[in-house]
């Protein structure tokens, strides 16, 4: 990530001095866990998206692919984690490409902590990375800092205690897959109903040895939206609007190079 | 006051109807409580995708100069027109290359992919987190006023003319409880077969 | 060295209020949370003051306990002095209003909302700032999601910026019955409850009429 500009920095700093506020940023202010089983890992996450108080999105993917054997779900501000995650995929690919081996899960886990490390925390990515590799299968926590973490069973994110009391309860060694989804599922559940800022479905990535991983997208969905007491389409005519100054035009379906030439020529 | 997304104010609203998608804002441009303009257009034109700029009314006019020489250049390379998708993602790569020192803007971007007929919307925090949505999106310093009136009003599948309706009310109700969103709305109606209709809202002008 | 701050920030959800010709509504959510953590999901903010009215305070919690009890204490004392007589909603109103201003500088960190029948017999929904400025209005919403709630009501009950497309007039403001206005209540704490994370849990309705008194229950999301 060399190409990140700096160019308003000393404008906003002096807006900052002056008692301006930083913008607010999406956070994934989330429940996020990852637990191993005989033959594989799970990871899973809700999929709520925060802004303040106030949900910027219901049905977010925070499960990322690094690479079809490696997955990572991500808490923390929201932009860092889509990032983040996209860039190492795109170098885990390079890299394999380059080795011509599958990638192993600790070398997308150093290469993130590196990349985090030199941030200093200020990229704000909190990730749980989890994959199968020649060497086993592994489970990782990755704070943005840089520290890292092992575990067969590990949580991140404003809904990790939640998450924890569940997993501290239940989970026991030699869990079998069906066993090690349920609890990986009842743990999420746990902080999207205590957790203000976890909610809306359970997504859940099953990670196994020698088989292609599967995502399941919206595995547990209890909070739908129930009907409505009524139906608020407006009559036609109900909202005023001038003559003048309204206009109808098309878009042309394939733009050619004049089009592109004059919009050019538009900017004044 | 104090925050750099509130010193202008403005809101925009986007929404996905059957076929078709509209888009719209209002025209204020304030410093803090004084109104200095009643026609301050928040939304663009790239192609076929119609992007709003929320926000630090001065990032506004740099964000959406700097992505129509990046749209253009796109479409001389390229040869082809640019799909919603990628300029929502061309977005958030532009917002996130400036992570730590921001464009103080809150973006939304609709249209209709050219080849699928789907329609699209998706909105941006200002460093660049996308939010995909399936029905509407908001952003402004009205978001919270637009977010209850939508999430009460939206219905699926509206016909181009129902959309106008809703998104129309969804704006004008919206911006009568923000004191620094309103006087006056645009609203763009772009449908499946190429047809866009723009529409000047009569408003309360206080 | 941080100073004591007399405020803290638990809070319960959100409420509102709509007046109609022969009936008045008060609802609120049942959710009580402090930052990111859910207090209680069956914490009912509707409080019986007893002559027909009905108060929910959105803001800090026990400053709006204190000031339900402040109300009781003047209602009780308001029967001694007269009677028995019954407090009209007019004389609450002023009554809550004196008892706000009185801690004009130590104020009570609350939005009340009053619901009764006026003497009238229409429906009455006074709404107070926490200095105890206030006002009897068509509708009024409070807490955490009163500005998702507002637009909407003003949208919906007086019908804000919408025209007769017949006529090509202001839509006439004519009186909801009551089934369309519970139904708004309803649709508007499951809209706020979509996007505000305090809202949630369960939607508790009092529908005052002149028959008397009936309260709903209505399940939120509970996340």
């Amino acid at each position: 990530m060399a190409g990140l500009s700096f160019d308003n920095y000393r404008r906003n700093k002096s807006l900052e001095a002056s008692g301006v506020l930083p913008p607010k940023t999406t956070s994934t202010g989330t429940t996020i866990v990852g637990c191993k089983f005989n033959g594989g890992v799970i990871l899973s996450a809700d999929t709520r998206a925060t802004a303040g108080m106030v949900v910027a999105d219901k049905n977010c993917l925070k499960l990322h692919r690094l690479a079809p054997n490696i997955w990572c779900a991500g808490a923390g501000t929201a932009s860092d984690n889509d990032k983040v995650t996209e860039l190492e995929s795109s170098q885990l690919e390079i890299h394999s490409q380059w080795t011509g081996r599958a990638p192993r899960v600790v070398t997308a886990l150093t290469h993130l902590k590196q990349h985090l490390f030199k941030y200093q925390g200020h990229v704000g990515a909190y990730l749980i990375i989890a994959g199968v590799d020649v060497t086993g299968s592994h489970l990782f926590s990755l704070h943005a800092h840089g520290s890292t973490d092992v575990g067969p069973y590990l949580a991140l994110g404003s809904g990790s205690m939640a998450a924890l009391s569940v997993l501290e309860s239940k989970w026991k060694e030699d869990l079998t897959k069906e066993e090690a989804m349920e609890l990986c599922s009842e743990a999420i559940m746990a902080g999207v109903f205590n957790d203000l800022a976890s909610g809306s479905n359970v997504d859940l990535c099953v990670i196994e040895k020698g088989k292609p991983s599967r995502l399941h997208r919206g595995y547990k969905q209890p909070n739908q939206r129930l009907q409505k007491q009524r139906n608020y389409n407006f009559d036609i005519g109900t909202t005023s609007y001038f003559e003048a100054g309204s206009e109808v035009f098309y878009i042309s379906k394939q733009s050619d190079l004049e089009t592109s030439a004059m919009e050019v020529d538009q900017v004044s | 006051m104090s925050n750099p997304s509130e010193i202008n104010g403005g809101s925009a609203v986007a929404m996905i109807g059957k076929d078709c998608v509209a888009i719209a804002c209002d025209l204020r441009l304030g410093l803090q409580s004084v109104t200095v303009s009643g026609d301050f257009e928040k939304i663009f034109q790239y192609g076929g995708n119609f992007v709003a700029f929320t926000g630090l009314a001065t990032d506004v006019q740099t964000v959406s100069t700097e992505l129509r020489q990046k749209h253009a250049l796109y479409e001389m390379v390229e040869e082809r027109s640019m799909e919603p998708n990628t300029a929502a993602h061309l977005v958030s790569s532009m917002l996130y290359s400036r992570r730590f020192a921001p464009w103080f803007v809150g973006p939304l971007v609709a249209g209709i992919n050219s080849t699928t007929g789907e329609p699209y919307v998706c909105s941006f925090d200002s460093i660049g987190s996308m939010d995909v949505s399936h029905d509407f999106v908001v952003t402004g310093t009205a978001t919270n006023q637009l977010y209850g009136m939508a999430e009460s009003l939206y219905e699926k599948d509206m016909s181009p003319e129902q959309l106008f309706e809703t998104i129309s009310q969804t704006l004008l109700c919206a911006a009568d409880r923000d004191a620094i969103t309103g006087s006056g709305g645009l609203v763009y109606v772009i449908e499946k077969n190429g047809k866009v209709t723009k529409k000047l809202l009569k408003s309360r002008q206080d | 060295m941080s100073r004591f701050n007399p405020y803290g920030d638990s809070s319960g959800g959100s409420s509102l209020a709509i007046a109609g010709a022969d009936f008045a509504i008060l609802a609120g959510d049942t959710r009580h949370s402090t930052g990111f953590s859910i207090d209680s999901r069956d914490q009912s903010q509707i409080a019986d003051l007893g002559d027909g009215l009905f108060l929910t305070s959105n803001g800090f919690s026990a400053d709006a306990k204190q000031l339900v009890d402040d109300l009781r204490t003047q209602i009780k004392w308001y029967h001694h002095n007269n009677n028995d007589h019954k407090l009209s909603i007019s004389a609450a109103a002023r009554t809550t209003m004196m008892l706000l201003y009185g801690k004009r500088f130590f104020p009570y960190y609350v939005n009340p909302i009053m619901i009764g029948m006026a003497d009238d017999g229409t429906g009455a929904v006074y709404s107070f700032d926490p200095l105890g400025s206030y006002d009897r209005e068509p509708s009024r919403a409070a807490g955490h999601a009163s500005e998702l709630l507002m637009p909407f009501l003003d949208n919906q009950v007086t019908f804000a910026n919408q025209l007769d497309p017949q006529t090509g007039e202001p839509r006439k403001r004519l009186d909801l019955d009551l089934q369309t206005a519970v139904d708004l209540v309803k649709d508007a704490f499951t809209g706020a409850a979509e996007r505000q994370v305090q809202v949630g849990d369960t939607l508790e309705i009092v529908i005052l009429t002149k028959d008397g008194v009936d309260r709903q229950y209505y399940d939120l999301r509970r996340d």
